[in-house]
């Protein structure tokens, strides 16, 4: 007796699936905006003068990326009540994402930083700009210009990462679909679908950031 | 722009190769005793995550009620136990697809999950409960209104609750598994947990001083080895096996050994 593929029960759960696609985005979106102000804040405060900063910071980045996504996920979630800090599971899904994307992304914006030309911060200064004008102008525009596709890879793996987060009961689109097989059993045809899916919602956030890219920093284009 | 045409193709051809590869493994067909024989070993899914029935124990090797049923399968088919760990989500994937020859999973006996395996005659008791400290009161399903009550996706306590949690107001958590489940409990990220009847003694065991109780039965259960359907040589050896060791007093002191309860008188059907 072989398997017969049924497709239409999947149809008939399409509506619950969609709802699991909007949580991940909805998930992933916060995720990315916040991950990227941690992402900025870090890259500043690895800039700093104060030793203890950079030092925290770089301890903070070594800790993230050497270790899996699903154990920083479990120890915030199951962890940090020991030490009173108790999150639901969507708040502690949303936290580790946002400290995972938080190391990488501050990796990446530093790089971008270095990157901008010393010249162009000394014009800066030669023409009477503020401090925060000089970072928001100078540095942070071009820096985030040039490092717009690592960060928007980043973006992306964090978005895909999110599919673990039904180890501490936050829905999203993979704990949906867990859900429901555990009903119907019908495993290939529903994570055959939903890995489309997950295809469907990557290609689109490419296709935002390119907009994105094309609509903010076509200003700060080289010239050079 | 033929850039872009070649990417999409080689896209297109992995996605294909992908779609075909994962189906072949996926027709897995019925079995009988003989082929197992033949095959020199009887591979059995078991659960590694819940206390009595399924651990994994310090040498590496699976320990529990189930473990060691699927190790007198092993004695009297004369071949070789292979264990492999599964959960309540994959089991009846793992089956269908060939790459278990049956489950030994806490697998409770119910006729949704009778449309895609077979069960053998019950070779253990045990219920579907919601378990929490005893500070909490809860006496009826009606208590559970507000609570966040944990379960494991897809164990009964799942298909039971899921329902009516909306309409009852229960606050309901799945968990992948019985341990990430039980977990949430002990660091209160839940009041009440979906476990089966024995389970609080563990629990009190690892988290002294909240004494665990039993608060709601949800069900109880049989449990029974799940094989592919169709597989009536291999149910007709599992149903001999099972009232055999239920007969000989085997079965009995396994049950003794890991729930410190005699055997209760179980239903054959």
């Amino acid at each position: 007796m072989s398997y017969v593929f049924q497709f239409s029960t999947v149809w008939r759960e399409f509506d619950h699936l969609l709802l699991g696609a909007w949580l991940t985005l909805r998930l992933s979106a916060l995720a990315m905006i916040f991950g990227l102000a941690v992402g900025i804040a870090g890259a500043q405060a690895k800039a700093s003068s104060s030793r203890l900063l950079r030092g925290l910071v770089q301890g903070y980045i070594e800790a993230i990326r050497n270790t899996p996504f699903l154990v920083q996920l479990l120890l915030i979630y199951l962890g940090l009540p020991s030490l009173g800090l108790r999150l639901t599971p969507d708040q502690a899904a949303l936290l580790a994402m946002v400290v995972n994307l938080g190391a990488y992304a501050t990796e990446i914006v530093r790089a971008g930083i270095e990157a901008v030309p010393k010249g162009q911060i000394e014009a800066g200064r030669a023409l009477g700009l503020k401090p925060w004008q000089i970072f928001r102008f100078i540095v942070l525009m071009p820096a985030l210009r040039t490092v717009f596709p690592a960060l928007g890879s980043q973006f992306i793996l964090v978005m895909l990462a999110s599919s673990v987060v039904s180890v501490i009961s936050a829905e999203e689109l993979t704990a949906v679909t867990d859900t429901i097989v555990a009903r119907n059993f019908r495993s290939f045809e529903f994570y055959f679908v939903i890995t489309g899916i997950y295809l469907v919602m990557s290609l689109a956030f490419q296709a935002l950031f390119a907009g994105i890219d094309r609509a903010l920093f076509a200003r700060w284009a080289d010239h050079a | 722009m033929r850039d872009r045409m070649g990417r999409l193709l080689g896209f297109a051809v992995a996605l294909l190769a992908s779609i075909a590869i994962t189906a072949i493994p996926y027709r897995a067909s019925a079995q009988t005793v003989d082929d197992i024989i033949k095959k020199g070993k009887v591979v059995i899914g078991v659960n590694t995550t819940t206390p009595i029935f399924g651990l994994m124990g310090k040498d590496g090797q699976p320990e529990g009620y189930d473990p060691d049923v699927a190790r007198l399968v092993g004695k009297y088919m004369g071949v070789p136990v292979e264990f492999v760990s599964v959960t309540g989500a994959n089991r009846i994937p793992y089956l269908l697809s060939g790459q278990i020859d049956m489950v030994i999973a806490l697998f409770g006996i119910t006729p949704e999950r009778a449309l895609q395996v077979s069960f053998s005659i019950p070779y253990a008791v045990e219920a579907a409960t919601l378990v929490g400290p005893a500070s909490r009161q809860v006496k009826t399903i009606d208590d559970l209104k507000g609570l966040r009550v944990g379960v494991p996706r897809g164990a009964m306590q799942d298909l039971i609750l899921t329902p009516i949690a909306q309409e009852k107001g229960i606050n309901l958590m799945r968990f992948d598994d019985e341990a990430t489940d039980l977990q949430a409990l002990i660091s209160g990220q839940t009041d009440l947990a979906g476990t089966g009847l024995l389970v609080n003694r563990t629990l009190n065991r690892n988290d002294p001083g909240k004494d665990y109780q039993v608060k709601l039965v949800l069900r109880e259960l049989h449990f029974g080895i799940g094989v592919r359907r169709g597989s009536t040589d291999l149910l007709q050896w599992l149903n001999t096996f099972i009232y055999t060791i239920k007969n000989d007093g085997e079965l009995d002191a396994i049950s003794r050994k890991w729930r410190e309860l005699p055997l209760e008188n179980l239903p054959v059907f």
